[in-house]
């Protein structure tokens, strides 16, 4: 038990300093408190957005969100890569299209996604699929040209068919790349969720912030930025690192 | 596959696609403002490039861009490197800078929209701010990252600690320098379309924004394909050879 | 007559960072190397050995006891104590002749006399046609004669050695062997060589030091009488006193090999 808390313990140390630095800052009166709350008003606020339940309505919004589009868009995108990437010719042709789509993915959409769905969820989601798909489906294209044809070959002097190369050669050695496309598109997909809900809806944590903003309410503001920093470090701890330990490190595998 | 092979499949794709794409515009029971016909953001880039729109637009936000770069660059990686030299050090910065990096320029945009209303100032902080964490983050990770085996063998040469930094240190944080930037900057490029958006400055993502409240749909996918034409074009031609360069040259694997 | 290196009642002790036990590396070791003296150090795996000669290079600080170089106290690394590490400590970002020079840009030597002598060390170590190759470009065997001479361009007092042909082939190995005994010969240097390979230890040393196993303490001095001139792979195999040194210190290492880690 002693042995867990410590690392624990060091990992919240610098935030402990960073916040008695923020305490400081703004019981010195350097910026008027409009523009810097101090953490007691801010964890204050945060108290009363919990306990109203507005701010728990808008972390499930955006959570849900950002999963809506994991769900749906990795499976497709880890499927049609693999499937592509089996045709050497059409691989070869189709990556700079997806480097192209994988370039523009993301916020770009959303006036064209507005134009057709109108301001709200769909929007919204659309932008998530968007951005999660082509990141995912670009990487995994790349993943699984970049398989040594040695490995599949031996697997089909071993009797092995289209299914087995799929299964046991080219998802498993595009894995690395399939784990950096996922990583890398929850990033730019949080990202892009959070502008797009600034935007386009009126749910979500990027709302929640883009509207105190109108009524210059700093300390919600802040109480916004803190949660989304927040539920990244627990995606990156709980849920990609895992992931990434789970697949990659597990198999002695390094992403190029 | 020969380059003319691949030439020629592209241009077969490409021609193909456009002709699907005016068939639909055409043929698919929607106003002309869901679907635009080809020729008309073809009409749109005309229109725009004659009347001087689209390269000033286009141009603000490169400079925006840009800017970012250079501060990254010039801030960021001192910064990064000089708080990987010591252990102790990075380590306790690293949550930190993980945090601050996880939070976008844009949700950073309504604090600064209070503190500097809405203008160019608080464009710029935002991108800047966007493009500067990965690049401090990255920068401290290679440091930490060069084996400290060369360190030691350069300390027996009797080199100074300015000396190892000079030598070691930074040489070998090159790599992950570069992939900083390029990360930096593909985050700041969609940060800036986003915050042009919100801001109402001048700049590509403000054309396709205001271009959607006036059902110019052939405007928006004008945009749309420069903004990505820009970025593809930023991205082979400069940032990946960059990456590329610095990895591949000194047969240096990443972990 | 000062000895060139003198050690005296070195104990060293460390935390493992794994598994938060303390390690007794070194318990009470006392040698002196001649100057000009090209001495060996042998003995089995975990003996100390490494940590021995960290400490003379000034990289590891000892818990207790000291080192001398010419009967001054060695409190850190230093350009006096040139070191030739076990694995490719040469920078890959340079190239062979810029990994050469690197001692002497360090003191600042100018740049045409830093050519002339980069030129000299490498003729000596062979690598003549391959000062703008970078390191990723050359093999394990050629590396390791970067290392070499860059150690030997910085022209140290002493010359620090851990197993620096262990990553390289046999073939190789036989070869570089060889050649540092030509250059052992030519500079007069004194060497300080660690290694776990008993015919390399006895080929290569005027003396071998034997360590025992953890904690490390001196065994025994195994004099190999036979002037380095003489000294080929040739000779080795056939010559009695060669043989005779190599026995004893198979033996001396053996018994330490199959035996218990002494209670430190």
């Amino acid at each position: 038990m002693r042995a867990r808390l410590a690392p624990a313990a060091r990992g919240a140390l610098p935030f402990a300093a960073l916040v008695a630095a923020w305490a400081a800052v703004s019981r010195a009166g350097v910026l008027p408190a409009i523009f810097l709350p101090s953490p007691g008003e801010v964890a204050a606020t945060a108290a009363a957005l919990l306990r109203d339940g507005s701010l728990w309505v808008d972390i499930g919004a955006s959570l849900g969100r950002m999963l809506v589009g994991i769900a749906a868009s990795v499976p497709c995108a880890v499927g049609l890569g693999v499937v592509v990437g089996l045709h050497r010719r059409l691989a070869a042709v189709l990556e700079p299209v997806a480097g192209f789509f994988n370039a523009l993915s993301g916020i770009a959409w959303l006036p064209l996604a507005v134009t057709w769905f109108g301001l709200g969820w769909a929007s919204v989601t659309f932008i998530m699929f968007n951005t999660i798909f082509f990141l995912v489906f670009f990487n995994t294209l790349a993943g699984v040209r970049a398989v040594p044809r040695l490995f599949e070959q031996a697997v089909r002097t071993l009797g092995g068919g289209r299914r087995h190369v799929i299964l046991q050669v080219l998802i498993p050695g595009a894995m690395p790349n399939i784990v950096t496309g996922i990583r890398l598109s929850i990033g730019f997909g949080w990202r892009a969720l959070i502008a797009a809900e600034m935007i386009a809806t009126s749910t979500g944590l990027g709302f929640l912030i883009f509207n105190a903003q109108n009524f210059h309410q700093t300390d919600t503001i802040l109480v916004g930025i803190i949660t989304i920093g927040a539920l990244w470090l627990l995606t990156d701890r709980f849920l990609l690192q895992p992931l990434e330990r789970w697949t990659v490190e597990r198999w002695g595998l390094v992403a190029p | 596959m020969t380059l003319r092979e691949r030439l020629a499949a592209w241009g077969l794709l490409l021609g193909g696609a456009l002709a699907a794409w005016t068939l639909a515009a055409a043929a698919l029971p929607v106003p002309a403002y869901v679907l635009p016909s080809p020729a008309a953001v073809l009409q749109a880039l005309g229109d725009l490039v004659t009347k001087g729109i689209l390269p000033f637009y286009v141009l603000a936000s490169l400079r925006r861009l840009v800017t970012a770069a250079l501060v990254a660059a010039a801030v960021g990686v001192p910064l990064g490197l000089l708080l990987g030299m010591s252990r102790r050090v990075a380590e306790f910065v690293h949550p930190v800078l993980n945090f601050f990096q996880s939070v976008s320029g844009i949700a950073w945009l309504p604090l600064m929209l209070v503190w500097f209303g809405f203008g160019e100032r608080t464009i710029l902080v935002a991108i800047n701010y966007t493009v500067l964490f990965p690049v401090v983050f990255n920068a401290l990770l290679g440091v930490r990252s060069v084996p400290p085996l060369y360190a030691s063998a350069l300390r027996t040469l009797g080199a100074s600690r300015w000396r190892i930094a000079r030598d070691v240190l930074i040489p070998g944080a090159l790599p992950n320098i570069a992939t900083g930037l390029r990360l930096g900057l593909a985050y700041g490029w969609r940060a800036l379309i986003a915050a042009e958006m919100l801001v109402g400055a001048h700049g590509l993502g403000f054309m396709i924004f205001s271009a959607q409240s006036f059902h110019l749909t052939a405007r928006i996918v004008l945009g749309m394909s420069v903004i990505g034409a820009l970025w593809v074009l930023l991205d082979y031609f400069v940032l990946r050879p960059l990456e590329e360069a610095t990895i591949a040259r000194w047969g240096l694997v990443q972990r | 007559m000062t000895p060139k290196i003198a050690v005296r009642s070195l104990r060293h002790e460390y935390v493992n960072p794994f598994t938060r036990e303390r390690v007794l590396a070194l318990d009470g070791v006392d040698l002196e190397v001649a100057p000009g003296e090209f001495l060996t150090v042998v003995g089995p795996s975990g003996c100390g050995k490494t940590t021995l000669l960290g400490i003379l290079a000034g990289l590891v600080r000892p818990t207790r006891g000291e080192v001398l170089l010419d009967g001054r106290a060695v409190t850190g690394p230093g350009p006096d104590r040139g070191v030739v590490f076990q694995e490719f400590a040469i920078l890959p970002w340079r190239t062979v002749e810029r990994n050469i020079a690197h001692g002497l840009e360090i003191r600042g030597v100018p740049r045409a006399q830093r050519a002339a002598t980069v030129r000299r060390f490498v003729e000596l170590v062979g690598l003549a046609g391959f000062e703008r190759k970078y390191p990723h470009e050359l093999s394990g065997g050629m590396k390791q004669r970067v290392a070499v001479a860059r150690t030997l361009a910085a022209d140290p007092e002493v010359m620090l050695m851990d197993e620096p042909f262990a990553a390289v082939d046999a073939q190789t190995r036989i070869t570089l062997q060889e050649e540092l005994n030509a250059i052992a010969r030519a500079t007069r240097k004194t060497i300080l060589f660690v290694t776990h390979n008993v015919e390399e230890a006895v080929f290569l040393g005027d003396r071998c030091c034997v360590l025992a196993r953890r904690p490390g303490r001196v065994k025994a001095m195994v004099p190999v009488p036979i002037p380095r001139e003489r000294r080929t792979w040739t000779l080795f195999t056939s010559d009695p006193t060669f043989d005779a040194a190599r026995q004893r210190v198979l033996t001396l290492v053996r018994e330490e090999v199959g035996g218990q880690d002494r209670a430190g």
